[in-house]
């Protein structure tokens, strides 16, 4: 269960410098660099220079933005307080059956459930963002659970025997010693959401997914393009930004 | 005030065919030091664990300084007990001193005084508090750690402290010089420890009495180091003891109590060292191949007293 993200959060462990890693935001300015200049030696026709606007690149990517920022928070409010619950004693023997409903939400194919949610309710951005939510729970979940349950025993039992009560041991020990696991879970989450965001164009809320559709529909190679890496960029930016915060936000010590 | 009396205390593990701990009567005198010692697996830290409470004992009574340790809540009965546990089990996400205040916080001490209860700590426990005391674990030394550790259990200043094999992971110089800083400590603070080990030596040397376990804690023999060593109550605690315990007996008498002629300066006899034992006079005598060893203080010791020491039971 969540090897992958794990061993990532403990790699960072013994990166002990908090140094920026400038290489990635280079590679991306690079990127928009080269795509900007790739879309100026290029005949844009009407349709093109439309789509291409500065004010319509930009707010699909506020679009975009503003989908992925509220369905990660929310997913951070959900989820991190189930996944506390789920490590509780007296919850324990719920954890299966939540994280094979959070499985299913992750395996589902997006654009299904989206146009399923979209029959049922109606179109718009909030459905949009309930089905990032339902994609984008499981990793914050699990990590959440799994950074828990990887707290060496032994401190929880020196905590125990010193006189701390359970509260004082989820607050004190447990939560602060699971943040860069659960940190691993949240820049899963983001890109996910980033991904997924494309989709919403398909009922109605914006984002860079109408640039995508619009390259598709009008077949044209600078519109899918422009698309495409924007939301690369925005997807590899923002993994870097909460890697940054990770930094910050990870216990000094450990 | 704070001794301990364990009245026919057993422990059943859900599952388990015996008993972990089976009818363990034992009583300890406040401020005394009481090593339980015996092999891996016994029910030494189960039965530790009972006192204070990390464990509920399936039968019997645990009684701490004349309550019954059932009738305390567990945190407030745990804050003022200090507990060092076999892992050391340091918090890696606070510093050194933090982890020192954790228990004066819990018990509501203000900040100030919580901190400077933590360097006067560090201090005691051979550590330079202005050097460590911002330090995470992880940037410590295992034998550091485990003064810390140490450190940690004595901040609330219990009457009472549970110590389970505290010195266990450190190399052997570390180990004795941890003990003798223990021992130094513990004339000074006197409280009623119960100190778990399966180094029969350690036993020996730190406590005032010794309970041999045998498994499922049942006590084998329950008395001083001089006393185990010299009448073993039958095999099982012979063969913990080991061989040469004579010799082990000597290392519990100091030198300065033992008789000794009046010195003559100029005879060149080999000198031990303040603070020896009996045994230290033996090796020094047998290294330079003398009958007469010079004890700091002015005092010649013959080989014919050391071999008095033990008294009549040299037959055994
Ligand atoms: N939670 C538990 N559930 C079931 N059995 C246990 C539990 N804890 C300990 N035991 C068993 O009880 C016995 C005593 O264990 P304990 O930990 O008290 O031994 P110990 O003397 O401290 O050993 P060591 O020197 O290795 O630390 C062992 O046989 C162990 O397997
Ligand atoms: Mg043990």
């Amino acid at each position: 269960m969540a090897v992958d993200t794990l061993s990532g959060a403990f790699g960072g462990a013994t990166r002990k410098s908090r140094s920026y890693n400038l290489g990635t935001p280079l590679v991306l300015a690079a990127a928009l660099v080269l795509l900007y200049l790739w879309l100026s030696t290029q005949q844009l026709d009407s349709m093109e220079a439309r789509v291409l606007s500065a004010a319509s690149i930009r707010d699909a990517t506020l679009a975009h933005l503003t989908l992925t920022a509220i369905s990660t928070s929310i997913v951070v409010v959900i989820a991190i307080p189930i996944g506390v619950l789920l490590t509780r004693p007296f919850a324990r023997w719920l954890t299966p059956w939540v994280m094979a409903v959070a499985n299913v939400g992750q395996a589902a194919p997006a654009l299904g459930v989206l146009v399923l949610l979209s029959i049922l309710f109606g179109i718009g951005t909030k459905i949009a963002i309930v089905t990032l939510v339902f994609h984008a729970t499981l990793p914050v979940l699990r990590n959440t659970i799994a950074g828990i349950q990887q707290v060496d025993s032994a401190l929880l039992e020196a905590g125990r025997g010193m006189g701390m009560s359970r509260r004082q041991i989820l607050r004190r020990l447990e939560l602060p010693l699971a943040v860069p696991v659960v940190m691993a879970g949240l820049r899963t989450t983001i890109v996910i959401c980033v991904g997924i965001a494309t989709v919403a164009t398909f009922i109605n809320a914006g984002g860079l997914g109408d640039i995508v559709v619009a390259g598709i529909k009008l077949q044209r190679t600078s519109i899918l393009v422009t698309g495409g890496v924007l939301t690369a960029v925005i997807a590899l930016g923002l993994d870097w930004l909460a890697g940054l915060a990770e930094k910050y936000v990870r216990p000094q010590g450990i | 005030m704070s001794d301990i009396k364990l009245v026919n205390v057993t422990k059943q593990y859900d599952g388990q065919p015996l008993p972990a701990v089976d009818g363990v009567t034992l009583d300890i005198a406040a401020g005394e030091l009481v090593v339980f010692v015996g092999p891996s697996g016994c029910g030494k830290t189960t039965t530790m664990k009972m006192i204070n409470r990390l464990i509920e004992p399936t039968s019997g009574r645990i009684l701490l300084g004349g309550t019954d340790v059932m009738s305390i809540e567990p945190n407030e009965l745990r804050r003022h007990i200090g507990y060092v546990i076999q892992q050391i089990g340091l918090f890696p996400h606070m510093t050194i001193s933090e982890n020192i205040q954790l228990v004066p916080g819990l018990l509501g001490w203000d900040k100030t005084r919580s901190r400077r209860r933590a360097d006067e700590l560090l201090e005691l426990v051979g550590l330079d508090p202005v050097a460590y005391r911002d330090r995470y674990p992880r940037q410590l030394s295992g034998g550091q750690q485990q003064r810390v550790g140490v450190a940690r259990a004595l901040a609330a200043d219990p009457p009472v402290m549970l110590m389970d094999e505290p010195f266990g992971a450190t190399d052997p110089i570390t180990r004795e010089r941890l003990q003798n800083e223990f021992l130094r400590l513990q004339a000074e603070l006197r409280k009623t420890i119960v100190f778990v080990t399966h180094d029969f030596d350690e036993a020996v040397k730190l406590g005032d009495r010794i309970a041999v376990l045998e498994e499922r804690s049942r006590i084998a023999q329950y008395d001083t180091p001089e006393r185990i060593l010299a009448t073993p109550a039958d095999d099982y605690v012979a063969s913990f003891a080991g061989s040469a315990t004579a010799i082990k007996r000597l290392a519990l008498i100091p030198a300065e109590r033992l008789p000794g002629k009046p010195l003559n300066v100029a005879n060149g006899l080999p000198t031990l060292d303040k603070g020896g034992s009996a045994r230290d006079v033996l090796d020094l005598m047998i290294r330079w191949g003398t009958a007469q060893v010079a004890v700091d203080g002015g005092k010649a010791v013959d080989f014919e007293t050391i071999c008095g020491l033990l008294g009549d039971d040299h037959g055994r």
